[in-house]
């Protein structure tokens, strides 16, 4: 599958301008992590809340922190999807790369998962309510994907092919 | 006593070790995103976002913002080792530096027991437009940390 959309991204024009614009890489750094600090400083305060932490707030306050957390992360898919255009080469054959791709997916699914499992168990919670254990779970589950992804998302320039 | 700094034992195995500077990088970013996570989210807040978010939310991710800072303080000095000479005149890292120590500075007069202070209505609204004067400097402050900490791969 990455070897195609390698292809896909070489053969376009977008990969031309990209790697042609010598000013747009660290443009696009700068982007990616202005938005990483959005989306984790967002879900550090609603997953630890979630999590049944800070019990100083009702959890579903903390949702007025969500349009951060999307923006923050449709700057990273942008700028991220401009990165794989700009050197397909290098990141589809990287095990960083990869595996990052992978908790992004998990960290996806598992806010699918909250979205129509575990919201609906949060509404009636107060300031000083502890959580759920399905809450906890996926609170952690988020924390912790999300770190792995800014890890794994950071070793990419160190680490070999996939 | 920079050149020094570079050859100490500690320096030189930031340096030269496969591991220890990609380890030290990835420390450095769980730390950038606690760090100034928590301040931007603090900031927004103080600029009028998040209306029904109580500001002791702050008082409780106190420690955990020192933790981050305390992690990039170590990890920072350590990857400075390695390149002392170097860095003390690169323009971007000395730019970092400066809107580090504004930020942290910023941060102390924005403590929590300062806004507690001048806040009213339940813990949720503030009282003194000073105090949101100092969250949008500290919003563009921290969003500056990050540019010239980019830049400093690039521009030399």
């Amino acid at each position: 599958m990455w070897g195609y959309l390698a292809q896909f991204a070489a053969d376009s024009s977008l990969n031309l301008w990209i790697a042609e614009t010598y000013w747009l890489w660290p443009v696009l750094e700068i982007i990616h992590f202005i938005g990483l600090t959005l989306l984790l400083g967002g879900l550090l305060i609603i997953d630890l809340r979630m999590a049944g932490h800070i019990r100083v707030v009702k959890p579903a306050v903390t949702h007025q922190l969500l349009p951060f957390v999307i923006f923050g992360f449709a700057l990273n898919l942008v700028t991220g999807v401009l990165f794989f255009f700009g050197d397909p080469g290098r990141y589809s054959i990287n095990i960083g790369f990869q595996v990052k791709m992978v908790l992004v997916l998990i960290a996806g699914l598992n806010a699918l998962l909250y979205h129509w499992k575990v919201s609906p168990l949060m509404e009636g919670l107060t300031e000083d309510s502890s959580s759920p254990l399905l809450a906890r779970c996926t609170a952690y589950t988020s924390l912790a994907m999300w770190t792995g992804v800014l890890l794994t998302g950071r070793l990419i320039p160190y680490v070999g092919t996939g | 006593m920079l050149v020094t700094l570079e050859s100490t034992a500690l320096a030189r195995w930031v340096g030269e070790s496969f591991y220890a500077y990609p380890g030290l990088l990835a420390c450095h970013i769980i730390g950038l995103a606690i760090v100034v996570g928590i301040f931007s989210m603090r900031d927004l807040k103080l600029l009028g976002f998040f209306p029904d978010l109580d500001i002791r939310v702050f008082s409780s991710l106190n420690r955990l913002a020192l933790a981050g800072f305390t992690i990039n303080a170590i990890s920072g000095l350590l990857l400075f080792s390695s390149q002392a000479s170097y860095l003390a005149t690169s323009v971007p890292f000395l730019t970092k530096i400066a809107c580090i120590t504004a930020g942290m500075s910023l941060a102390y007069q924005l403590r929590p027991a300062v806004l507690l202070a001048a806040t009213v209505s339940g813990g949720q609204q503030l009282a003194s437009p000073g105090l949101t004067m100092k969250a949008g400097l500290s919003l563009a402050i921290w969003i500056g940390a990050i540019i010239a900490g980019r830049l400093i791969a690039y521009i030399f």
